[in-house]
């Protein structure tokens, strides 16, 4: 047993989560982080932690790191210089996309960029038909001038995308061996391995994804173990956005699957806090600076969605915005929204009062941080109703200036609309939890989910300020807040478990399906997937297996994932398969048509390696913290004189604190409204519950 | 913008929680739509909108969807108000007649009313584009004479009643179009739509008060109108006129050998916070179904203004944001056609149209602020017949998309919908999989952006081969003699072309619109627009050019031809050079 140790990369801050898997004593050690090179900030976060915590390289089961580093060089535009082969006549795949445009009256908007531009995406002459059969055979002599002239353009990575290469690879596995022979050490992504799934654009820019990304991701690897190696630390596992972690050589397989994994951790770290307070059902709520991330944990399970585009706009509410480049690999579903501390108020030429998307950052920050910040903010709202402190955060470290809060709402805000300076900041608070309420709504209520029956988890610096206006909007009736809520997510990376999905096009009718070809497709993924758990070295215990299909109906265009029993495929397992279906189409949907053929469009195998649990805890010291004030006013519908507390004063029986009042520590405040009760359970968690 | 107008009663907070989440509503029932609807062209290619209506029928939200609906789904949901007075909880109503509130018969309205505790809030419509409403061709889009040859006309009526499913409705609409259970499983997503959203609104009402969202939802159009009007009075006050021709109306008339043009014609005047749209001198309505309902013209007028206006997305799309704008078109006329003129094409062929016009028009006033013309045209194909691989029948719509203008400070967007259209293409594996043609080629076409300091849009061409067995098809589209103009001096794009080539290679071009046999073995070639350019070409930043060049979107012999390049080797030679150096 020994420490784990993981490292996540945030705007501000690197955070470095530990954790004693004997103990489960947790711990989070914060560096500014270094834009122009990562990998410094992570080796001085992970020193910086070993020595507050008192850790022996020695010690040190587990490295894990949540990477920036694809994200960024999608958004900057700073991949690999990337050659692209297609099919005869669809040279141009990755620039005709899907055909819609991003923003329906936006006459200034910009095309989508193009990861490999036109002069270096090549054609060869071969086809495959909609049933497999090739009908055009591969033109090699055509492929050698092709391979010839990618040879005189110095690229750093081939992608190769050829139609229907989903139901036979032959082709393209013929392209890539010519590669690979004629261009030694060149790397060689081929979509067939990368993605092999239906549509030929999205599985052209999963692909290319993979090339772009690749060379960028597996230099920063090299760099990062060759130091950690240095400190005789382990070496590396990355997050991967399905909330699993995996090692170096599987991520440098599938660079796109680690894409957007900072927040896969935060509700993974979610995930495991249920599990060790008992908790199935809960909604994870993570509210920093400048967004609001929710995602839904049913039954102790997190939804994965691969519905997702990188490095445009982002995934901002139920649809992807068409600015960014489709990947389709499984990514923890979320739903985020542009609502922070640091979002700004403002009123609309119509009268309307907005808060967000523009975000006052760090820097100028809101307008109490006084450091040149005028505009109003969020915080700057809770400041004014006096959720937080009217004179210092971050335990005295951060100054408030109540004054500068209430001058901005005042100019801004409030007399615009002639309101006095609490009833606008009220109405700014309003404002940024209907939002919020939404991203909450998308996850749970329009997935078919009773948000009445989950828990809300709430962490971030913002989070458990808002967490029980929440609640109430949502009917919800705990809202549980985890010790060091401002670097919860971190945790996630050590707490989590190894995991890779593998997935195949499998098109056919339930009722009509060739059962021996499925079993042996399965067979053949499960045999990857076994081969993986063998190469991390766990024990047979810990190993699982599982299985899924996309389903839908026949003529329908988006599946749905259903769980697939164990064991060869027979009849009754695909009927039983197909009840799974009908089931969760008419929960999603409100819906289902149980006449109908259902449609199995891909089967899934996700491979879990479990790490030994922990339960997780962190230092609290019984009673008050030594500073601060004892007492406020804080808004709750009226003006009330409330008690500020520190965590270690919440008592731990069932009983709990009624409130109002207010818990105030290091990184995070907490609001519990009248109505609500809190305590402290034994490992340092808040649970607050709304009185019956 | 200091001064705030006083159009909106609630307080500020309240106003922008209902107001977001009447959108949040709209979203929603997209949401459900697309992932449940059959057919590709709904749920692949988006042909549909959504929307949240008063108790009058007036829009109070509509999702983030197509602007060719902006201007006629009010028009969709008042026919419903209009038609039935005993409206009961349960009910939902079906009806397309573009002479009743609809576009064009495949355009379906689902319309359900919202009620709680026995009082109207309002209504849900989703407007869905059936890809077969009957007729004598498969897709419906076929070039006759009139509005009875089109398909199933269906005036408002009720598709259930009470919460149950009027059958002897529904069997009539199911007996009438091809491929019946498809059109069950795509109506029974447009209910499911509108069924989601009737009880999100009942629970603003319950959290909010009946009363309370019934002003507010009035209070969210007064805001659009104030906006919009706050946007008008910050340009100059002026008039600019522009007059284009249309191919065609797919008839060709006794006595003549070709498909006649027609002409439309509009002048813009804008004072004050108002904007008028004045159509006089449009020719009159025409034989084939090319002929606008004024809510049709209403919708690509709206789509351009706000375009020009609202570039940055401020004025939520309602009824209320159409307040200050007058459409006026002579009775009769090709843009404001009387029935029983045939519709079918106009609904999106005459909106492109006049979306791209209004563009031209409002050059004279504000030209840092315009487009050049897009693509202007859907481009439709349809294919019909039987799947040698199953012998059942089949119906597939496809649109391909060209040019997206060029802008005033940057160029155009190759091959992406534009003006009032969004829909997505279907991927070549899935129309393979589900429909018995091989797409041979789907591509950028060199030389078809127009030539400007700002270069228009590539066009782009798409062909299918027709397999094993014959193929009864349809084309739609515009553009083919009529090229995409250029603005402030710009060139115009490359126009549309469609041909078929027969299993001997033999070539014949097509009519822009009409129904066409695509026998086995012949390939369908479909060359939709580019769009044209902005400002002289002579300004063309040469290093621009270059890179055009070593992309392959200009030839050598295009850059000589339309930027009278003396050297385009040097150019593209220079643009490989910086391309090593980086």
């Amino acid at each position: 047993m020994g420490w784990r140790i993981g490292v996540d990369i945030g705007g501000t801050f690197t955070d470095v989560a530990v954790l004693d898997e004997e103990s489960g004593r947790a711990g989070i050690a914060k560096v500014l982080t270094t834009p122009r090179d990562f990998g410094a900030a992570v080796i001085d976060g992970i020193g910086a932690a070993m020595g507050e915590y008192g850790i022996d390289p020695a010690s040190v089961s587990l490295v894990s790191h949540a990477t920036t580093i694809v994200t960024n060089a999608l958004l900057e535009g700073k991949g690999a210089d990337v050659a692209l082969i297609t099919t005869e006549g669809f040279r141009d795949v990755l620039e005709l996309r899907r055909s819609a445009r991003a923003d329906l009256y936006d006459l200034f908007q910009n095309a989508p960029a193009v990861l490999v531009p036109r002069r270096r995406r090549f054609e060869v002459a071969e086809r495959i038909d909609a049933q497999g059969e090739v009908v055009a055979p591969l033109d090699e002599a055509g492929l050698d001038t092709v391979v010839e002239r990618i040879r005189g353009l110095d690229v750093e990575a081939v992608a190769v995308c050829l139609v229907f290469s989903f139901l036979n690879d032959a082709h393209e596995r013929r392209v890539g061996e010519r590669l690979r022979a004629a261009l030694p050490g060149l790397p060689v992504f081929l979509s067939s391995e990368v993605l092999p799934e239906i549509r030929e654009f999205e599985r052209t820019s999963t692909t290319a994804v993979c090339a772009y990304v690749g060379p960028v991701l597996a230099s920063y690897l090299d760099r990062l173990e060759a130091a950690l190696a240095e400190l005789r630390l382990p070496s590396l596992y990355v997050m991967g956005s399905n909330g699993g972690v995996f090692d170096v050589p599987e991520a440098l397989k599938m660079p796109a699957g680690a894409v957007e994994s900072g927040p896969a951790a935060g509700v993974i770290a979610a995930q495991r806090m249920g599990r060790q307070l008992g908790r199935a059902n809960l909604i994870s709520f993570d509210m920093g600076g400048t967004t609001a991330k929710a995602s839904l944990i049913e039954d102790g399970r997190i939804e994965t969605t691969s519905e997702y585009e990188v490095g445009g706009e982002g995934n901002v509410g139920r649809w992807l915005h068409g600015t960014g480049h489709p990947i389709r690999v499984p990514v923890i579903d979320l739903a985020e929204v542009s609502a922070g501390g640091g979002s700004i108020a403002w009123l609309d030429p119509g009268g309307a009062l907005r808060v967000g998307p523009q975000s006052a950052g760090a820097e100028p920050g809101p307008a109490c941080y006084g450091q040149g910040g005028t505009r109003p903010t969020v915080t700057d709202a809770n400041v004014v109703l006096g959720y937080l402190s009217r004179t210092h955060l971050l335990g005295g470290r951060l100054p408030i200036d109540a004054a500068a809060s209430e001058a901005a709402i005042r100019e801004h805000v409030a007399d615009p609309l002639g309101l006095d300076v609490a009833e606008a900041a009220a109405g700014i608070v309003r404002v940024v939890n209907n939002s919020m309420a939404e991203a909450l709504r998308i996850v749970s209520v329009e997935r078919g989910h009773d948000a009445r029956e989950f828990s809300l988890a709430a962490f971030g610096g913002a989070g458990p300020v808002h967490a029980a206006a929440l609640a109430e909007e949502l009917g919800i009736a705990e809202v549980i807040v985890p010790p060091i809520p401002g670097g919860f997510s971190a945790l996630g990376l050590v707490a989590t478990d190894l995991r890779r999905d593998y997935a195949h096009t499998f098109y056919a009718r339930i009722d009509d399906v060739d059962l021996d070809a499925l079993n042996r497709r399965l067979a053949e993924l499960e045999a990857a997937a076994r081969t993986m758990l063998e190469n991390a070295g766990l024990p047979e215990a810990d190993r699982s297996i599982e299985r899924s299909a996309d389903c839908r109906y026949t003529r329908q265009a988006y599946e749905l994932t259903v769980p697939l029993g164990e064991g060869r495929v027979t009849r009754a397992l695909l009927e039983a398969l197909a009840d799974g279906f009908h089931d969760r189409h008419l929960r999603t949907y409100g819906h289902k048509n149980p006449d109908e053929a259902v449609q199995m469009v891909n089967v899934r195998v996700t491979a879990t390696g479990r790490l030994p649990g922990v339960e997780f805890h962190a230092d609290v010291e019984d009673g008050a913290a030594s500073a601060g004030e004892r007492e406020r006013e804080v808004v709750f519908g009226e003006r009330v004189r409330c008690p500020v507390v520190a965590r270690g004063e919440l008592p731990a029986g069932a009983e709990g604190r009624p409130g109002p009042f207010i818990v105030e520590e290091m990184d995070c405040t907490i609001a519990v409204p009248p109505g609500w009760r809190a305590r402290r359970d034994e490992r340092g968690f808040i649970l607050m519950t709304r009185s019956a | 913008m200091a001064a705030h107008p006083s159009v909106v009663k609630t307080d500020a907070a309240t106003f922008e929680v209902v107001k977001n989440s009447l959108y949040a509503v709209a979203e929603e029932m997209k949401v459900v739509l697309a992932k449940t609807a059959y057919s590709p062209i709904l749920k692949v290619a988006g042909d549909y909108s959504c929307g949240v209506f008063d108790d009058r029928g007036n829009m109070v939200a509509q999702g983030p969807d197509l602007p060719i609906h902006l201007g006629s789904m009010p028009d969709a949901v008042r026919a419903v108000v209009r038609a039935w007075e005993d409206i009961e909880p349960g009910d939902v109503f079906v009806h397309n007649d573009p002479y009743f509130g609809g576009s064009h018969l495949p355009d379906v309205n689902v319309v359900s009313p919202a009620f709680v505790d026995g009082a109207l809030l309002g209504f849900c419509c989703v407007r869905a584009h059936w890809p077969d409403i009957g007729s004598a061709t498969p897709g419906s889009y076929g070039a006759v004479t009139d509005v009875y040859g089109e398909g199933l006309r269906l005036p408002p009526v009720r598709i259930h009643r009470g919460g149950a499913v009027n059958r002897d409705v529904e069997d009539m609409i199911f007996a009438n179009v091809r491929t019946p259970a498809e059109r069950r499983g795509d109506l029974r997503a447009q209910i499911a739509a509108n069924r989601r959203a009737c009880e999100r609104l009942a629970a603003l009402a319950g959290k909010y008060g009946t009363d309370n969202l019934k002003r507010i939802m009035q209070e969210v159009m007064d805001y659009s109108e104030a906006m919009m009007r706050a946007l008008l009075r910050d340009i100059p006050d002026g008039e600019g006129a522009f007059e284009d021709f249309c191919d065609g109306d797919g008839i060709v008339a006794p006595g003549s050998n070709r498909d006649e043009t027609f002409d439309i014609r509009l002048r813009i005047t804008k004072q004050g916070d108002g904007v008028t749209v004045d159509f006089e001198g449009s020719d009159a309505q025409v034989a084939g179904p090319m002929n606008a309902p004024l809510s049709v013209t209403s919708s690509g007028v709206f789509a351009g203004l706000k375009m020009a206006m609202d570039s940055a997305g401020v004025v939520p799309p309602n009824s209320g944001a159409w307040r200050p704008v007058k459409v006026v078109a002579p009775e009769g006329s090709v843009v404001n056609a009387q029935y029983p003129a045939p519709v079918v094409y106009a609904n999106h062929e005459m909106s492109h149209r006049i979306c791209d016009m209004v563009f031209g028009a409002l050059a004279a006033i504000i030209p840092d602020r315009v487009m050049a013309c897009s693509q202007g045209t859907s481009a439709v194909l349809t294919l019909g017949g039987t799947d040698y691989r199953t012998d059942e029948h089949y119906v597939s719509y496809e649109t391909v998309k060209g040019g997206f203008g060029a802008r005033p400070d940057r160029d155009g967007i190759s091959a992406v919908a534009s003006g009032i259209s969004n829909t997505m293409n279907t991927p070549v594996e899935v129309i393979e999989m589900s429909f018995p043609v091989r797409v041979e080629s789907y591509e950028l076409l060199p030389d078809s952006g127009g030539a400007g300091r700002w270069r228009g849009g590539l066009g782009a061409r798409r062909t299918w081969r027709i397999l094993e067995r014959d193929s009864r098809a349809t084309v739609c589209c515009e553009r083919t003699k009529s090229a995409p103009f250029g603005i402030e001096g710009g060139a115009a794009g490359a126009p549309a072309r469609i041909s078929v080539v027969d299993a001997h290679g033999a070539e014949r071009v097509l009519n822009s619109k009409g129904a066409f046999d695509a026998p086995a073995g012949a390939l369908v070639v479909f060359d939709v627009p580019g769009s044209g350019g902005y400002g002289p070409p002579a300004d063309r930043d040469p290093a621009r050019l270059g890179e055009d060049l070593a992309d392959g979107y200009v030839t050598p012999e295009g850059a000589r031809r339309d930027y009278a390049a003396a050297d385009p080797d040097a150019l593209l030679a220079a643009a490989n050079g910086r391309d090593a150096a980086v």
